[in-house]
């Protein structure tokens, strides 16, 4: 647990000085909050049943998204850093285990993409009632909830698999940072059930995709894990 | 402190390293001598746990390879070819980053010796990333160092340094020797090598050689005394005919003569130089480098082991 927190306070030590980092981690999820808003805003004006709920919802899907794309910076400069840096072998010297230094990786972009997407759900919750008249009644179901607080970790873990896997691979981080955007799939779906209008989010299809989740993020987590290995790291990766 | 027993590592079809024995002793400075893809980072890396060999045994510090990778980590110290820092780091946030990987009790206090030692306390704030070449190999070996471990694999150690701060270096594994820690040294400067190791192996994907620098020297060129006369007669090195004398070469006025104990036999030569007729001008021994001898060996793998 020890060299786990290492790594982890190691990890946003750096990420605090990376521009593309830091860019992505505060001006997304504010852009994000902001767009919400903007959202919700104009549906006030508008008198037709149900238009200012689905404005709503729209803009809550913009918090499925964030827990999905802000660890994706983070995950592909932590692996594609150390590989440009040639850090990773004195690393490897060390007595940390391949796992605790998965882990301490792992959770370096997890953590920060929860703090920030329940942060800024938060905030826009607070925007809305103070200052343009409150959420409209019906519109917040404890489906959405449960997705925005269950579904998050889930989105993050599977993202964060996903870049680990990809920046193993690749050389270049904004390279690993664009195939890896294809982890933000997931946390569309419900927008695509939303606004097909096939049936409304609910508690089930909640439950459905975060089952679906978890079995995609254990997939995709135990072949990170296992390409996560000193002996591929250092004989394997490019 | 290090002991291998027939040690290989293949990469498919590729042969890293091949029937690798070897033994370290405690306190040794240990020259690794072999040319670029030889397979000496493979063997750092097997010895130092952190890859798997494909067959042989070995033991470092008294723990099994493959068994106790952990344990090794922790007493063994690696300094890669590139230093490999964290850029965006201080110099003293990279040396308390590994600290406590390493579980130093005291990171703070260990981490300002080392500063201290490598001259880098004043820059200890300023990114890795600022710092020279120099400096940055510098923080690799303090990195290297740092938990204080029995041995350490040094790979081209020097590599990049200006000449003072390879001093630095060099004085530094001079004083490590005393301290009777290990030093498993790579290198490509063999003066280099020759002045600090206590043995050196030659190495190329198998074991070519191994021995002190000196020995080896010995052992495949013998001792030889060179002698310049002042316009020497003809045929005079067929002339000296002493039973010890195993060999004798003439280049223009220079006599090079191969001898097995050159601090009885000298004296003897030279008298009989002298009763036939030649003037001597000087009489000194041949000194062979390691680099005549690593080019010689490498050059032919059947020299003698």
């Amino acid at each position: 647990m020890h060299r786990i927190s290492v790594i982890l306070l190691k990890e946003w030590r750096e990420s605090l000085r990376n521009k593309m980092i830091l860019f992505g981690a505060i001006f997304l999820p504010l852009f994000m909050v902001g767009a919400a808003v903007m959202m919700v805003y104009q549906g006030k004006g508008i008198d037709v049943p149900g238009a200012q709920i689905a404005l709503f919802n729209t803009a809550l899907m913009y918090f499925l998204i964030l827990p999905a794309v802000i660890p994706l910076a983070i995950a592909a400069y932590s692996i594609i850093g150390e590989k440009e840096q040639g850090s990773l072998e004195p690393l490897l010297a060390t007595p940390i285990s391949d796992l605790e230094l998965f882990l301490g990786k792992a959770l370096a972009s997890v953590i920060p993409a929860l703090i920030l997407t329940w942060g800024s759900f938060g905030l826009f919750l607070g925007v809305s009632i103070l200052f343009i008249g409150g959420i409209p009644p019906h519109a917040l179901t404890p489906p959405w909830i449960a997705a925005i607080f269950g579904l998050s970790p889930l989105l993050s873990l599977f993202s964060v698999g996903v870049t680990m896997l990809v920046s193993s691979r690749a050389s270049d981080a904004r390279a690993a940072y664009q195939v890896s955007s294809l982890a933000i799939l997931p946390g569309i779906v419900p927008l695509i059930i939303y606004t097909s209008r096939k049936t409304l989010v609910n508690l089930w299809l909640v439950g459905v995709e975060g089952l679906v989740l978890l079995a995609a993020s254990s997939i995709v987590l135990y072949f990170a894990i296992k390409v996560f290995r000193r002996e591929q790291i250092l004989t394997r990766w490019k | 402190m290090i002991n291998t027993n027939g040690l290989a590592r293949r990469f498919g079809d590729v042969t890293a390293v091949e029937d690798l024995h070897l033994e370290v002793e405690k306190g040794e400075v240990f020259g690794f001598l072999g040319p670029n893809g030889a397979g000496k980072t493979t063997t750092i890396r097997m010895l130092a746990a952190l890859i798997a060999p494909t067959s042989g045994e070995a033991t470092v510090a008294g723990l099994r390879i493959g068994q106790e990778n952990r344990e090794i980590r922790q007493h063994v110290g690696v300094l890669t070819e590139t230093p490999g820092l964290y850029k965006r780091l201080s110099a003293i946030d990279n040396l308390l980053f590994f600290a406590k990987l390493y579980g130093v009790s005291e990171p703070q206090k260990q981490a300002e010796r080392y500063l201290r030692l490598f001259e880098l306390w004043d820059r200890r704030d300023d990114l890795a990333g600022t710092l020279s070449k120099g400096m940055r190999q510098k923080l690799a070996i303090a990195r290297a160092m740092l938990h204080e471990p029995q041995i350490l694999f040094l790979d081209e150690p020097t590599a990049g340094l200006d000449p003072e701060a390879a001093k630095v270096v060099r004085n530094l594994i001079e004083t490590l020797r005393t301290r009777e820690r290990t030093i498993f040294l790579c290198t490509h400067n063999l003066d280099e090598a020759d002045r600090l190791c206590d043995r050196v192996a030659l190495f190329n994907t198998r074991l070519v050689a191994v021995g002190r620098p000196q020995e080896l020297k010995e052992r495949l060129y013998g001792r030889r005394t060179v002698i310049h006369l002042v316009n020497p007669a003809p045929g005079i090195e067929e002339s000296i005919d002493l039973p010890f004398v195993k060999k004798t070469e003439r280049v223009d006025n220079t006599l090079v003569v191969s001898l097995s104990n050159p601090e009885e036999e000298n004296p003897l030569l030279v008298s009989r130089l002298v009763e036939l007729g030649a003037k001597i001008q000087y009489v000194n021994e041949l000194r062979v480098s390691l680099e005549d001898l690593y080019l010689d060996l490498m050059e032919d793998n059947n020299a003698p082991n």
